[in-house]
């Protein structure tokens, strides 16, 4: 119970000789760091006006709230009774390890394969890096959507960026029909290639026949044009393709399936009915054959 | 002569590529009709002639009503022509194409619409 007493006792004295200095020295902190964060506040709508793109607007701002927050703290600790100088030491040692730590350590981190400003793809998310923190990094999808993604998410993940390919191929693959000249809608298709400004000529836009399937004969064609480039460009060569083929004459073939009926009496067993197993012959065809059934 | 050659060759002379288009066309001013380009010499040009078609067409759609009145601002012979200021084929029929024709210099007959030459 003395014991206790004499403790209280002492606090009082505690609070009697140092309690404004501690009461000023809160003060001073809680509204610094109050004044700190309407700073940075202004700082980051400002900069952001300036420079809406630039990816050091954001690395600039904590740096300067770092630095702020730091001497609100020394300013608060002198006010409550520490020596300026041990405060400048201590700082100047805090600022060292962290830098050294920084340097040497830096290699041994997980780092994320893009930066502020590039596009990427990670896992099933497209989309611009708007910003990276310790924990998660903002994307903006071309949608208009943003998504907050855990790093760890992201280095368990296969990740495309754009950022590092200046070109990038477009593929052109169209279907004709067998009876179309294949001469010519080769010629037709690389010709739709190699007229537009945007597509590279080195190396040059090529035609393949990929493949002669049940229905039709699949065309390739493939060609570079520069990463920003490539979407827009895509869509305009398919759209191209469709209206000059339209124009060459040029058919194009889609996927069916005909049903043909054996109307012979010896196998249908007289009843116009077909029999199974003898009845149908199922095959491909073109829709102008129709004509001629 | 080697593969490269060959491919120069075919580079100069088999199609030429543009290095870009811009949409020209008669301007009606309270003054008289001048011609001109979008976007304006000197600066980038498009890079697509179905964006700049279409750009083209826009810009006659919204000029309509001044063509019809002649009153300024309407948009006369409006086309697609290539970094050298040749016309280009309309992509959609391959031939050549201007919206809101008008002989400006024989100054007769104004037609609207669209035209195939």
């Amino acid at each position: 119970m003395n014991n206790e007493l004499s403790r209280l006792h002492r606090l009082g004295e505690v609070m009697t000789q140092h309690g404004t200095q501690m009461a000023l020295a809160l003060a001073l902190l809680i509204i610094g760091l109050l004044v700190a964060r309407w700073i940075d506040k202004l700082l980051r709508a400002g900069l952001h006006r300036l420079m809406p793109k630039s990816p050091y607007v954001t690395i600039f701002c904590n740096i300067m709230y770092i630095m702020l927050v730091a001497a609100v703290i020394v300013a608060a600790a002198v006010e409550f009774g520490a020596k300026p100088i041990n405060m400048l030491r201590l700082l100047t040692i805090t600022t060292l390890v962290i830098i050294g730590l920084l340097i040497f350590l830096r290699p041994f981190f997980p780092s994320l394969p893009f930066k502020v400003g590039n596009t990427v793809k990670a896992g099933d998310l497209l989309g611009k890096v708007e910003s990276i923190t310790f924990l998660n990094t903002r994307m903006r999808t071309f949608d208009g959507k943003t998504f907050f993604v855990p790093n760890r998410q992201i280095l368990n993940e296969i990740v495309i960026n754009y950022h590092y390919t200046q070109t990038r191929r477009v593929k052109l693959n169209v279907n004709i029909r067998y009876d179309q000249d294949l001469l010519k809608a080769k010629r037709t298709l690389e010709a739709i290639m190699t007229e537009d400004p945007r597509v590279k000529t080195k190396p040059g836009p090529v035609v393949y026949v990929l493949n002669l399937s049940s229905n039709c004969v699949e065309l390739g064609g493939r060609c570079w044009v520069g990463n920003k480039q490539y979407w827009v460009a895509r869509c305009d060569l398919h759209e191209k393709t469709k209206l000059r083929f339209d124009n060459e004459g040029i058919r194009f073939a889609f996927p069916q399936l005909d049903l043909h009926l054996n109307t012979d009496p010896s196998r249908t067993g007289g009843s116009g009915c077909p029999v199974p197993g003898t009845l149908t012959k199922l095959s491909t065809r073109q829709p102008e054959d129709e004509e001629n059934v | 002569m080697k593969i490269a050659d060959g491919l120069k060759i075919i580079e100069n002379g088999w199609i030429r590529k543009p290095k870009g288009f811009r949409v020209r066309f008669h301007k009606q001013t309270e003054t008289g009709i001048e011609a001109g380009l979008s976007p304006p010499p000197g600066t980038a040009p498009l890079d697509s002639d179905i964006t700049a078609w279409r750009y083209a067409w826009k810009l006659w759609k919204a000029t309509q009503t001044e063509s019809e009145t002649g009153t300024p601002g309407a948009l006369y012979n409006i086309t697609v022509v290539d970094d050298q200021d040749h016309p280009f084929r309309f992509y959609g029929t391959g031939e050549f194409k201007t919206y809101n024709p008008k002989n400006i210099h024989g100054g007769d007959g104004q037609t609207t619409g669209e035209v195939h030459t």
